[in-house]
């Protein structure tokens, strides 16, 4: 719906030695939207994540922020930027509570002590304002949270920090069906408070019940991007699966050599 | 030609209008009101001032701004002190709440409901529930009116269930079965449970800030409050927005409303069971094992979810292009249907429904969930309060 892209990605290439994982991608997260990125695996999602966060750099290719053009080196200037990632794995510290752990390397100080009470006032403000009500007490330890909770608290320590992007990377896998259905949930809350989502998903109903665009990659190349109101499951998968869907998605491969085939066995052709 | 409103009129809408506003949003400041209702700030202090003196709203100076200056009152709700009972009639539940102003639920039972109960002997339990909470309430705290909502047609104006097939009502009294038992006088409504969700979905929910919103509940059959232009569609008796009965399938089975091929025998709970082969089994819960089943690969369930899918995009492709609304929210069980089946509804959806009328479309889940009857419930008892905060 918003003109301007919050993020936006042009022309990224990216390569391993010999091995070039993106071709040319370009992508655009708008604000208040979940932009969804799908692919089949080894299609370079997770590079591209890893692009966006500054965990890797771009070999080519031009990332802008709100309009501006901006460069990415490494992940402190992605979160000064206000993108924060939501990795699978969730990189919470099982030994530490949840306001502990939505503070852990950032904590508040006042003078030379922690400020506790301004920390867990930010954390119940934040889980608050995202209507979280499934955790009990924010001095429970990690440990102690069932899947759900986790991905819940990882997502809120995400939007903590005045985030404007937030990158989630499978947050609804290995999880029970109540759980996905609160993740989900959550996602949209996300974008519906103003922020630009993209989500990583394999599971084309997680991508249709919150996304409002869809990006697919197709081995390195972005296949294309469009609007989840514009598109069905089966094109979607066929643009993962061979990168194009009727008019949508990459052009065939040399069109060019096909059109001239085609002349050369017309009978009568060469008169 | 009417004259122009009298000082007191005006006066008692500006009540009315800020007293709705602390009692949607919570909290405010009184700078925050100022700019919010566009009244000078004398005029907020003595409306906030009166409404004080009623007992409706209180003041107090906020915690820590951290800002320079005198910081700005702020106005709240009296939420313990003026309250309102809620009931909601369910297919497998009678509920009650004892609601605060501001819409905070301040007591709550619940019991089930055995399907084929009749009228007469779902009010009993629910007057129970509403003296059990009376005992509860503190001495001072003022009593608003009680809202019902039930899952059927409703007449507004005396309370009578004209039809709920799900239910299997018709015609009952139930608004003076329960006035005559709650010795309530004038103070009750009675409500569609669609419409009443549709409503707090749109003023406290998911639905806020947007003004064309359909709103479908699903259990065994499936209502709509369908809210266009910022005002519910209620039709010449009211009984609009019964979507539930929409035919999609000429062909298909019959409805508990003596028709064939309504929408909800092919999306309610019976056709999900039925798909997934556990036709025995009935009941919220019931339909959530299939969800979840199908989320874990049973092929049976995942069949089943899909096929209700599709009918149901195809359903909401005809109500977008009818209404061509900003939203559309799945309550009930249909929230669960839904996150799961999103993609063959999705689908569906832009097959069917024209690209003007859907390009806009946001497809939701419920934000106040299991709790938007009650609080709707309640609401249908605020109105009048806040239509006229001074009266008795």
């Amino acid at each position: 719906m918003a003109a301007t892209p919050l993020l936006e990605l042009k022309g990224i290439n990216k390569g391993f030695g010999p091995v070039q994982v993106l071709h040319d991608v370009s992508i655009a997260v708008y604000p208040g939207e979940v932009t969804a990125l799908v692919g089949d695996n080894g299609a370079g999602k997770s590079t591209l994540v890893k692009c966006i966060s500054g965990i890797y750099t771009i070999d080519s290719g031009s990332i802008s922020f709100g309009g501006n053009p901006v460069t990415i080196h490494s992940p402190r200037d992605a979160a000064a930027l206000g993108i924060e990632v939501v990795y699978q794995d969730l990189a919470l510290a099982d030994n530490l509570d949840i306001v502990q752990n939505m503070f852990l390397g950032r904590e508040k100080k006042k003078g030379i002590v922690l400020d506790e009470a301004t920390m867990e006032q930010m954390a119940g403000d934040t889980l608050a304002s995202l209507s979280v009500r499934t955790v009990k007490s924010l001095r429970q330890l990690v440990a102690s949270l069932s899947g759900g909770q986790r991905q819940t608290v990882a997502i809120a320590k995400a939007v903590l920090w005045n985030s404007k992007v937030v990158i989630l990377d499978e947050p609804t896998a290995a999880l029970g069906v109540a759980q996905t259905a609160q993740v989900l949930e959550l996602v949209r809350r996300l974008a519906d408070n103003g922020l630009g989502v993209l989500i990583i998903s394999h599971n084309m109903n997680d991508v249709f019940a919150v996304s409002d665009h869809i990006a697919t990659l197709y081995l390195g190349r972005m296949a294309a991007q469009v609007k989840t109101t514009d598109v069905t499951h089966a094109q979607v998968v066929e643009l993962i699966t061979s990168g194009r869907s009727g008019d949508m998605g990459l052009p065939p491969e040399k069109p060019a050599e096909f059109a001239d085939a085609a002349i050369d066995i017309t009978p009568g052709g060469e008169k | 030609m009417r004259a122009a409103p009298s000082q007191e009129e005006v006066r008692r809408h500006n009540l009315g209008t800020l007293l709705r506003y602390v009692h949607l949003h919570g909290a405010t400041t009184r700078a925050e009101l100022t700019t919010r209702l566009g009244l000078n700030r004398s005029t907020i202090g003595a409306l906030t001032a009166e409404l004080t003196t009623a007992g409706l709203v209180s003041e107090a100076a906020p915690r820590e701004t951290g800002r320079a200056g005198r910081p700005s009152l702020v106005v709240r709700p009296e939420s313990s002190k003026v309250y309102a009972y809620a009931l909601s009639i369910e297919v497998d539940r009678l509920r009650a709440a004892r609601v605060g102003l501001g819409g905070r639920i301040l007591d709550r039972r619940e019991i089930e409901r055995p399907r084929g109960m009749q009228a007469l002997d779902a009010v009993q339990p629910l007057a129970k529930f509403v003296r059990e909470m009376r005992a509860g309430a503190p001495d001072d705290a003022r009593y608003i009116g009680t809202g019902v909502a039930v899952a059927g047609m409703v007449r507004r104006d005396d309370g009578v269930v004209r039809l709920a097939p799900t239910i299997g009502w018709v015609e009952e009294p139930v608004g003076a079965a329960l006035t005559a038992e709650l010795d309530d006088g004038e103070k009750l409504t009675v409500g569609n449970h669609a419409d009443v969700c549709a409503l707090v979905e749109h003023s406290r929910g998911a639905a806020v800030g947007s003004d064309n919103v359909i709103y479908l509940y699903g259990d065994v059959g499936v209502g709509a409050g369908i809210i266009a232009d910022g005002r519910r569609v209620a039709g010449h008796g009211g009984y609009g927005g019964e979507v539930g009965h929409m035919v999609v399938n000429p062909y298909g089975r019959e409805c508990s409303c003596g028709s064939r091929g309504c929408w909800e025998t092919e999306i309610g709970e019976y056709a999900l069971l039925k798909h997934a082969g556990r036709s025995e089994e009935s009941g919220r819960q019931a339909v959530l094992n299939v969800v979840d089943a199908a989320m874990r690969g049973d092929s049976q369930a995942k069949f089943a979810v899909r096929e209700v899918g599709e009918w149901i995009g195809f359903g909401v492709g005809n109500l977008v292009n009818i209404f061509n609304p900003e939203a559309v929210i799945f309550g009930g069980t249909l929230r669960d249907v839904y996150l799961v089946a999103a993609a063959q509804i999705r689908s569906r959806l832009t097959a069917i429904a024209l690209p003007a009328a859907r390009e806009h479309i946001r497809l939701r889940t419920p934000e106040l969930g299991y709790d938007a009857a009650l609080m709707g419930a309640a609401e249908l008892a605020f109105e009048r309060l806040l239509e006229d905060p001074l009266l008795s």
